[in-house]
């Protein structure tokens, strides 16, 4: 009976899982969500693009700008923003392994798109 | 630029065989943050994030009596009789009052910086109690909301001996160092970013930080030290254990620098994100 009812409680804990638990994060969610990039907790979107947030440590987020860094450009600054200026507050999500390469792209292509 | 400037001060004296000293390395924090906050008035430091939020320094306002109930537990803790019918109370001068600006101070018998949690347990185990665990907020904490309390509005006077400097070198050497994961430095935050907001809330200052332990949050007391630990392990690092050397000479840097600054106990905080 009871290595049933621990299946049957994973199961009721699975389904009760928020959706996003269940599938990749999507490069805004990774942006938002505070054990991945939680990049919303220093920079700020263009309006109507994600959760509002107040948010000044890091410069605001805008499409034309990023598009202007080129994918490669913001791959670059997310992965080691040190590289290009030591005194950089910004964590190096993917020399510290904050985030996969995978999570890394989303990002990039979420950041890339924005208006 | 000045964050530099302020490594480079700490090299200069390291390489000619000194330390930093404290009063030259609070100054150089002092005029860089004046430099970078013009709108701030001295008196506006104490206030930490809520001297750059409006709505944050009105609700402290409207809160000001929410420690009131942890410092009426914290009272019968501190003049709690012990077996031998001393009490804690009876380990400080004058009961415990105006004490609190003069910790974190050095010990040069042990070598050590002394918090005034320390002090408390050395009281205790000096008349044979058990030690209150330091991060527990039925004792500790409730005894820290009380005695604090007794030194409002006294000024920040923590002295550093030349004996104490190492100490006081090693606590600005860790508030300077990046650290975990998210490669921030206490002073990342705090110095670099003070007064600009992270998570929608703005970052206090280094100077001022210091003066209002424990905050009141939802009713509990959070001690200065595991305010530092939350930040530890925002950050993506281990916190280092409350009451240990690096969280001791932490603590002592960091009221140094507030200096001459009144303390101001048992100020409300918001829920935590």
């Amino acid at each position: 009976m009871k290595p049933r009812a621990t299946v049957l409680g994973a199961l009721a804990v699975a389904a009760a899982l928020p959706a996003w638990a269940q599938r990749p994060l999507s490069g805004m969610e990774l942006f938002v969500a505070r054990d991945k990039g939680y990049c919303i907790s220093c920079h700020q979107l263009p309006a109507g693009v994600g959760p509002p947030s107040t948010s000044d440590l890091g410069p605001r987020l805008e499409g034309a700008r990023m598009r202007a860094l080129g994918k490669a450009g913001i791959r670059a600054a997310i992965v080691d923003p040190a590289a290009a200026n030591a005194n950089t507050l910004m964590p190096p999500f993917g020399r510290h392994r904050i985030l996969d390469d995978q999570e890394i792209d989303r990002i990039v292509e979420f950041l890339n798109g924005l208006p | 630029m000045a964050f530099r400037r302020l490594a480079a001060l700490a090299l200069a004296f390291a390489a000619s065989g000194a330390l930093a000293a404290p009063e030259a390395v609070r100054k150089e924090i002092v005029d860089r943050l004046q430099q970078q906050l013009p709108q701030l008035s001295g008196a506006e430091y104490v206030l930490g994030s809520a001297a750059f939020d409006d709505a944050l320094r009105a609700k402290i306002d409207e809160n000001a009596d929410a420690g009131a109930a942890l410092v009426a537990a914290g009272q019968k803790v501190w003049t709690a009789k012990f077996r031998d019918g001393r009490s804690l109370a009876n380990c400080f001068p004058n009961g415990g009052r105006r004490i609190a600006g003069n910790y974190p101070q050095y010990d040069p018998r042990v070598k050590r910086v002394v918090t005034l949690e320390m002090a408390i347990n050395q009281c205790r185990k000096a008349h044979k109690e058990a030690i209150f665990d330091p991060t527990d907020a039925a004792t500790m904490g409730a005894a820290l909301a009380y005695v604090r309390s007794l030194s409002n509005k006294i000024k920040v006077a923590v002295r550093v001996p030349p004996a104490a400097e190492p100490s006081f070198e090693e606590g600005r050497r860790m508030y300077f160092t990046r650290m975990g994961q998210r490669n921030f430095a206490c002073a990342s935050c705090h110095l670099q970013g003070a007064g600009k907001r992270f998570d929608g809330v703005p970052l206090s200052p280094a100077i001022g930080q210091a003066t209002h332990w424990p905050v009141v949050r939802e009713g509990a007391p959070v001690t200065l030290q595991s305010r530092i630990r939350e930040c530890l392990e925002l950050m993506g690092a281990a916190p280092f254990a409350a009451g240990s050397d690096e969280l001791n000479d932490l603590e002592y840097f960091l009221t140094y620098l507030s200096k001459g600054l009144p303390l101001k106990a048992n100020a409300w905080r918001p829920k935590a994100p």
